[in-house]
């Protein structure tokens, strides 16, 4: 798949992620060694009343899953000609992520942009999330990828 | 508690050193193998052929380790209360087997929550560098408790 080939509006269902007590803990003690990310009693007693999953441990999630997805479509016969990104924008944690909770990630294409720098490839923009059980955004942010553009 | 940083320490203009961190071959792929599993992170061969033109780490692995020097060397020395979000992260150079991540932070603006005075919000501007130019930046709130709340702005 080219840049030119790429829908806008197109919505991408990642699958789902459960986010047990251990691995959050296993991700925080390694990346994100805060209190209320790491020791459970220290929690209790924090901002968030118990622990939490770091931000980055539900971003980098949100990551797998895409990777996950864009096997399974490769293996549809649709390949991406893309995965380099220059960066993120506007990554919001909505509301903390407790141990147990099941998070729905999804990807939705949002704009393309021509790269004057670089004819070869164009820019997608797409809005990321994961969603609680209720449909509620837990984390969300705009992502970028470049991919190839259609030979002329 | 006042013996740790608070938002009246972090006016405008502050700079936050959080010291550095060395990024071997074998974090880069393990992190990639979890979370990042494309050829360019994973492989010598797939990656000298991409856009990238060598092994890289993960733009998530260079969050992961700028979270990680922001937590050892600033977060657990102050009264933080976590992040509401990003708000851009740019991954300009590639993080390569063997460099030395830096992380420095410039406050750009500081206030007292409006609904909780008790918050203070403290929006820096991150620097991430190895030591042959800065591969990242990032511009973030983050929030501090305020040291004396109801008496600062």
């Amino acid at each position: 798949m080219y840049w030119e080939d790429i829908e806008l509006g197109l919505r991408s269902d990642l699958g789902s992620y459960t986010f047990t007590e251990d691995e959050m803990i296993r991700f925080s003690r390694m990346w994100d060694p805060q209190p209320f990310h790491i020791d459970p009693e220290a929690a209790k007693s924090s901002f968030y009343g118990g622990i939490i999953a770091s931000g980055w441990h539900v971003a980098a999630v949100w990551m797998k899953l895409m990777i996950a997805h864009g096997r399974k479509r490769a293996a549809e016969g649709i390949v991406s000609r893309g995965g380099v990104s220059p960066g993120f924008r506007e990554m919001r944690w909505h509301q903390p992520t407790r141990p147990g909770m099941t998070l729905h990630y999804d990807s939705t294409t949002h704009e393309k942009v021509e790269l004057k720098s670089r004819p070869e490839m164009g820019l997608i923009r797409s809005f990321n999330r994961g969603l609680d059980d209720a449909g509620k955004p837990v984390m969300s942010f705009i992502g970028q990828g470049f991919v190839q553009r259609r030979p002329k | 508690m006042s013996d740790l940083i608070h938002y009246e320490d972090l006016p405008v203009g502050t700079v936050i050193d959080c010291g550095a961190r060395h990024v071997s071959r074998e974090e880069i792929i393990a992190f990639a193998e979890e979370f990042d599993p494309q050829p360019h992170h994973l492989d010598d061969a797939a990656a000298n052929a991409s856009m990238l033109k060598g092994l890289s780490a993960s733009g998530w692995h260079t969050c992961a380790i700028m979270m990680k020097l922001m937590a050892e060397n600033l977060a657990v020395k102050s009264a933080s209360m976590g992040s509401p979000g990003i708000e851009e992260m740019r991954w300009m150079r590639p993080v390569r087997p063997g460099d030395t991540i830096s992380l420095k932070g410039t406050v750009l603006s500081a206030r007292v929550s409006k609904s909780r005075p008790e918050m203070g919000l403290v929006e820096i501007d991150w620097n991430i560098s190895s030591e042959r130019e800065q591969v990242a930046s990032m511009r973030a709130i983050g929030l501090y408790g305020v040291r004396h709340p109801g008496k600062t702005r």
